[in-house]
Formats: structure tokens, sequence, C-alpha cells
């Protein structure tokens, strides 16, 4: 034991300087690619990169998309990064800082919320593409419907072909609503015979029951109350152009006369008597004990209540059904119906799919993912659970939701088909700053007497008008 | 000797050259930024003092700032007092073994992800389905809207803020008490004086120099509360949570407005300077060295 205490004492400061010297290069080589960030997916050489929302688990789940890919275009390699992020705010934020340091990728996965930021901003339009493939792309129009295609114009440009969306629907717990005597209600039914329901529930029901469950967010919140009372928080218009497509695509359909260049919003609209009105309705359910002050969040957090029966309804689209399957819910223990009706049945939605960066290294390249994305056997591969909706009608059957119900499943391309006014997610350019000045006046909005109820109109409108950048 | 002048520069360099790196060009350019027009995406264009004189005009950046202002003497007062309290209950009353095992108890939310603890919050607090409420109910207490309230949210954020950092001022405090003489306590009690006069005349006055390091830190830290009020609340309901560092990163994230963002953390650092600054000049008068 001595000799070897000696051994060591007898190591000179050089000689360890030395050794930490070769250690830390040693370790910085070691590490380089970490360091240089050059182990990020894509990064070093050409391969096309695609940035989701998601976990690793996602991108790792689109390996078979990819591989299917790879078939058809071999000469292509493709690497998917997930990002992970609360919400899509999140993701843009976090995306706008990888452009910023210029890893800008390839082909982003964005939602409505961030369509007009990347049309403004990032994307290619796709206008040249698509004319280009026409005869390959009319078999995927004929089986979108056009508002979620005209969701994606900005201007008259196409920025991205829709693959997945959601309306914001009425869900119900079928058990609460036996115990209230209660059916599901009529395609027709108004916002007067949902307050009836909710009224009824709560009597029915113990003292921990919710008749009506929201979450303070642009989509499911306020947004579609607005809309069925035919207004918004922002004015909507419609850009021009985008006859390129109507007349091409659609030509056949009977609602192409009524589309044009997207929707745009460009200035607030909190003041409209209809836009209080519909607050105070809300207000009054949350005065009587019939909804809950909504609190910021996704509904996600609510799946696990509603399947323990705590929650009466609550509004959200296709993406809840195999949620409620894994919290364990049987088919027939939910179900769902369409928003009701005030002065319209207008429902709002969103959708999402890639869009082309302009800083895309090979734009043909990232243009043949996205056609083949919007292929029938791609879609078939990507949405083979009910975690959202397809875009194509054919494939949201009973197929989809076999064994895991609602009954009403047609009610989700219903949403699009018999209520041709069904809108997006109002979302400008600056939908992040948007997005936050709604939300922090909505729960003033609804919480207190009808001068707070004013004076969050008032806050609503400077903060929007701030949002966008008018003043 | 004359040989080894440079050996301290090499072990400095690895830390100078960190802080140079990731503290003092993220200043300067944070500096230099506030003075531009920049979007992340198009070339800054240079703007004067135009981005100063838009933020302080801002109603949302003059409540945000008069928020954590309030927070800061709400949740200050109450970590270094809860602190404190804690410190000389332990210190006085407990044997090692426990005083051990509350030391790491108290101190152990500290080592937490805040942003963690806030969403674990959010469903305690939440007001029809958290447990707080029914724990309530067990007491015929009608349900509290936690979150959803002006007054509710901000108490939720006092209380889970002040839970989650009294512990480093409790760690401060026990190292402050353990480092008074026991002869200046044996002298009092020799003179008769009670527990109460040995804690006004003896324990505080000499733990003064513990409290201005403590006070100061907790200022410091207090006035950049982020995690919080942006998880559990988002800053809402309206601006009633919203804090300083909050408009920052919305005004830079989500606005997009990131010479406006810059020019308000120039604004909150200029604060947090004068504010330790006039912390320093009052300790000459109220802080008593042995």
């Amino acid at each position: 034991m001595a000799s070897k205490v000696g051994a060591v004492g007898d190591i000179t400061r050089r000689a360890a300087l030395g050794a930490l010297g070769v250690g830390v290069v040693g370790v910085t080589a070691a590490s380089w690619p970490r360091l240089t960030a050059a182990d990020i997916p894509g990064r070093g050489d050409n391969s096309l990169s695609i940035v989701i929302q998601g976990t690793k688990a996602d991108a790792a789940a689109r390996e078979k998309l990819v591989a299917d890919f790879n078939k058809v275009h071999p000469e292509i390699k493709v690497k998917v990064q997930a990002i992970q992020s609360v919400d899509w705010k999140d993701f843009f934020v976090k995306l706008l800082t990888m452009v910023a340091a210029g890893q800008s990728p390839d082909l982003v996965y964005v939602a409505t919320e961030g369509t007009q930021l990347f049309a403004e901003r990032l994307a290619e339009p796709l206008d040249r593409f698509v004319q280009r493939d026409a005869s390959v792309l009319q078999e995927y129009f004929d089986d979108v419907h056009p508002s979620l295609v005209e969701a994606m114009m900005y201007k008259g440009s196409l920025y991205q072909l829709p693959l997945d969306w959601n309306a914001a629907n009425m869900y119900f717990n079928t058990s609460a609503l036996k115990k209230a005597g209660l059916e599901l209600p009529p395609a027709d039914w108004s916002h007067l015979d949902f307050r009836n329901m909710l009224s009824s529930m709560k009597q029915a029901n113990g003292s921990d029951f919710t008749p009506y469950y929201w979450t303070n967010r642009l989509f499911g919140g306020v947004v579609p109350w607005l809309y069925i009372n035919d207004t918004s928080f922002l004015k909507e218009t419609k850009a021009s152009g985008g006859r390129w497509l109507w007349d091409g695509f659609y030509k056949n359909d009977p609602s192409s006369k009524m589309r044009a260049g997207g929707s745009l919003w460009e200035s607030p609209n909190a003041l409209d008597s209809r836009v209080e009105e519909s607050f105070d309705f809300l207000r009054g359910l949350v005065k009587d004990g019939l909804g809950v002050r909504p609190e910021e969040g996704g509904g996600n957090s609510l799946v696990g209540l509603f399947a323990s029966g705590r929650i009466g309804s609550t509004p959200a689209g296709g993406y809840w059904v195999e949620g409620l399957h894994e919290a364990g819910m049987k088919e027939d223990e939910f179900d769902v119906s369409f928003f009701p009706k005030w002065r319209t049945q207008r429902h709002q939605f969103g959708t999402a799919g890639y869009a082309i960066m302009k800083t895309a290294k090979d734009k043909d390249a990232a243009w043949e993912f996205v056609k083949w994305a919007a292929s029938k056997p791609a879609m078939e591969v990507a949405f083979a659970l009910p975690t959202t909706t397809p875009t194509r009608r054919s494939m949201v059957n009973e197929a989809l939701y076999s064994g895991k119900g609602p009954k009403h499943w047609k009610v989700f391309y219903d949403t699009l088909d018999k209520f041709p006014s069904t809108g997006p997610i109002p979302a400008p350019p600056e939908q992040a700053a948007v997005e936050t000045a709604l939300i922090k006046n909505v729960s003033l909005a609804v919480s207190g007497d009808q001068a707070q109820l004013k004076n969050a109109m008032k806050s609503l409108e400077r903060d929007l008008d701030l949002a966008l950048g008018r003043n | 000797m004359k040989q080894q002048r440079w050996l301290p520069w090499v072990f400095l360099a690895p830390t100078i050259a960190g802080m140079g790196i990731f503290t003092l060009i993220p200043i300067v350019a944070s500096i230099v930024l506030a003075f531009f027009h920049w979007d992340i995406i198009s070339a800054p264009e240079f703007v004067g003092f135009a981005n100063f004189a838009e933020v302080a005009q801002s109603p949302t950046v003059q409540v945000s700032f008069l928020n954590t202002i309030l927070f800061v003497v709400v949740a200050v007062a109450l970590q270094l007092g809860i602190a404190l309290g804690l410190a000389v209950l332990v210190t006085e009353k407990l044997p090692n073994w426990l005083r051990s095992f509350f030391r790491s108890a108290l101190f152990f939310p500290l080592v937490l992800s805040a942003a963690s603890v806030s969403i674990f919050m959010k469903y305690l607090f939440n007001e029809k389905f958290g447990v707080v409420n029914w724990l309530l109910s067990l007491l015929n207490i009608p349900s509290v809207p936690w979150l959803t309230s002006p007054t509710g949210s901000a108490a939720v954020i006092v209380l889970v803020y002040v839970w989650q950092n009294f512990g480093f001022s409790f760690l401060l405090f026990l190292g402050g008490l353990a480092s008074i003489p026991t002869e200046t306590y044996e002298a009092a009690s020799l003179d008769g004086a009670t527990g109460w006069r040995k804690l006004v005349q003896i324990t505080l006055p000499l733990l003064s120099p513990t409290t201005l390091v403590a006070s100061v830190m907790a200022i410091i830290s207090a006035l950049q509360v982020f995690d919080q009020p942006y998880v559990l609340t988002g800053g809402g309901p309206g601006d009633s949570t919203r804090t300083a560092v909050m408009v920052i990163f919305e005004t830079a994230f989500q606005r997009l407005e990131f010479g406006q963002a810059s020019a308000l953390g120039v604004i909150l650092t200029i604060i947090i300077m004068l504010i330790t600054a006039a912390q320093f000049r009052l300790s000459k008068r109220f802080v008593f060295y042995q």
C-alpha cells in the first residue's frame, strides 16, 4: 500500500497538469459533435430536415412514414426532429429561435395557429408546385373539404396541404345525460337548450360534478361561442385571389364561388355588442355554477376527469377519442354533437400540414415529401388511430372509430359538410400576441359583474390593437 | 516564482471565458439591442430611445412592474420571516439529528424545478377538482377560485414561491445563528434576560449581516419571478399576476419585439441595481458586526 501511495506522490505537478490537459483535449474531441451541434438530426448532410411538434417518441413514430417515402424516393434522405412544447405558441417560439440561430429546418408541421405567421415570414408558397402536379393532386383535393384548404391560404397563395384537422364539437358524458333523463341533443339545438341541459345535469349529478368545463385558449375557449353568435373578437375579412385553386381543383364544388384567398384578421372587434353578448352568456354559466371559470391549458388534462364522470360536457375535436378510449371509456359512455346554434351554427376548426421553409436547401425534394405525405397511403400510416381527424373525408369512417366510439362520429366531418361557413381559428401572423391578449381578458370578463365585463372588453380591444401593431 | 505568474490565469481562464461568453456578451448585446427594432428574422434597425419610450407608456408594462414590486414586498417579507422563525426554532429547541432532518427537508423544495412544482400546484389549487378546495369543503368552507380570481391567484403564487425559496434563507440564518457566540447569551442570562429580549437585543442585531445578505439575494430573486406565475396563471386573470420578467418574455417571444424586450431587461436591471445599492447604503445604519 505504501509503495502505491508513494507512486502517486511521485507524480510531478507538471505531469499532473499535462495529464489534465490531455484529458481536457480528449473530452473536448469526444464531445465535439455535441459542442458544434453536429449531432442534431439532418445537420451536416443533405438530409431533408423536418421539424414537428412533439416528443422524441413522436419523431420515432414517423420512421415508418419516412421508410415508406424512401421506397418511392430513395434518393432523398429524411430526418425528423421533434420539438417538445406546451402548445403551438410555445412550439413557434422555439422554432423561431432555431431560425434566428441559423438552424432553419426544411419542412415544418404547422397548425392553423401558425399558418399566417409562416406565410408572412418563413414559408414558401406551394402554388407553382401544386399547379405543376395538378393531375396527381386532383384526387387529394377531391377528398378534402375546401374550407380546410382555404384555411391554409394567405393572400391568395396556398402554403400547406392540410393533413389533419379538428373542429370544436361538444362532447357529452352519456352517463351524466342519462342521470338527468336527457338524450343527445338534436343537430339544430340552441345555446338556450344547452343551458337547460346543463341545469338538468347539475341537479341530477353530485356536488363534485361540473356540467360544463372549458379552458381558456384560442381553440375551444370563447371563440366557438363568438362564432355561433355570428361574430368574433377580430374583424374577419377575406383576401382576394385564390381563383387559380378554386376554379381548377374545386370547380365542381358548390361552395367554390364563396372561396377566396384566405382569411384576414387585421383589426380588433372586441367592442362589438355580440361579442359582449357571448361573453355575458358564458358569464351567466359561471355565475350559476353551470360552467367553471376557465383556466389556461389544453384539453388533454381533462380526459381523466371526463372519463371518471366528473365533467358533463366540454368542447373538443376528434383528437379526444383515442384519449378517452385509453382512459377506459367504452364507446357508448361518451358521445359528440354539433356545437349549439345561436344566430348561426358556424363552428371553429384548426388544421395542420407541412410548410416548406423559404430557406429549404432543396425545395423540390421538400415538395416531393409534402405531396407524398398528402397521399392516401401515407395518411393511412400517419393517422391510423383517432388521435386527430384526417382531412380526407374517405378516411373518417367506421373503421377509424371501430370499438372506440363515439356513436355519432359522423359529426366530425359533417361539421364541415353541413356548415360550409365553419371557419378557422382566428390566427393572424401575430397569433401569439393575439392569443395572450384574448386569454388575459377572458377570465376577467366571465368572472365578475357587468361592469367588469365591459372593462374587460375595453381592455381586450386595447390589447388587440397593441398585438396587431396598430398603435 | 516569476515563472509561475501565468499559472493562476490558466486556472481562471475557463471561468473568465465562460463569464465572457455566457454573461458579458449577452449583457452587452442586450444593451445594444435595446436601441434597435428586431423581430428575430429581419435585419435589426436602429431606433434610438424609441423602445424605452414605447415600453414606458405601455399599461401592461406599468401594471406588471407594479405587480412585481408588490410581490417582492410580500414574498420577501414572508420568506425571510418564516426562514428566520424556523431557523431560531430549530436552533433553540431541537436535538442535532432532528435539526439535520429539518435542514434537509426545508431546503428540499429549492432543488425542485419551479416549473414542475407549479404544474403540480396547479392541480392542487384547481377550483373544482383540487385537493385544497376538497380539504376546505370538509370544513364547510365554500370553494375558492384560487387560480381564476385576482386575489386567489396572487396568494397562490406568493405561497408557492415562498414555500419553494425560503429554504435558502433558512440555511443562511442557520449559519448566522451558529456564528453567534454562546457566551453572549450566557452573559445575558446571568443578567436575567428573557428569551424574547435575547432574540430582540442579541440574536437579531448580531444576525443583521446575515439578514442583509439574505434580503439582498431574496429581493434580487423575487424581482425576477417568472416560472410560478407563468405556469400557474399565465399572468392572469387580466394582468393581475403578470410580472416584469413575464412581460419581457412575452414582448420578445410572443410579440417578437426583441428590442423592446431588451429595453425592459435594461430597465429591470437598473431597478435591481438601485434597490441593491439602497440596501447596502441603509445597511450602514442597521447592520452590526461583532
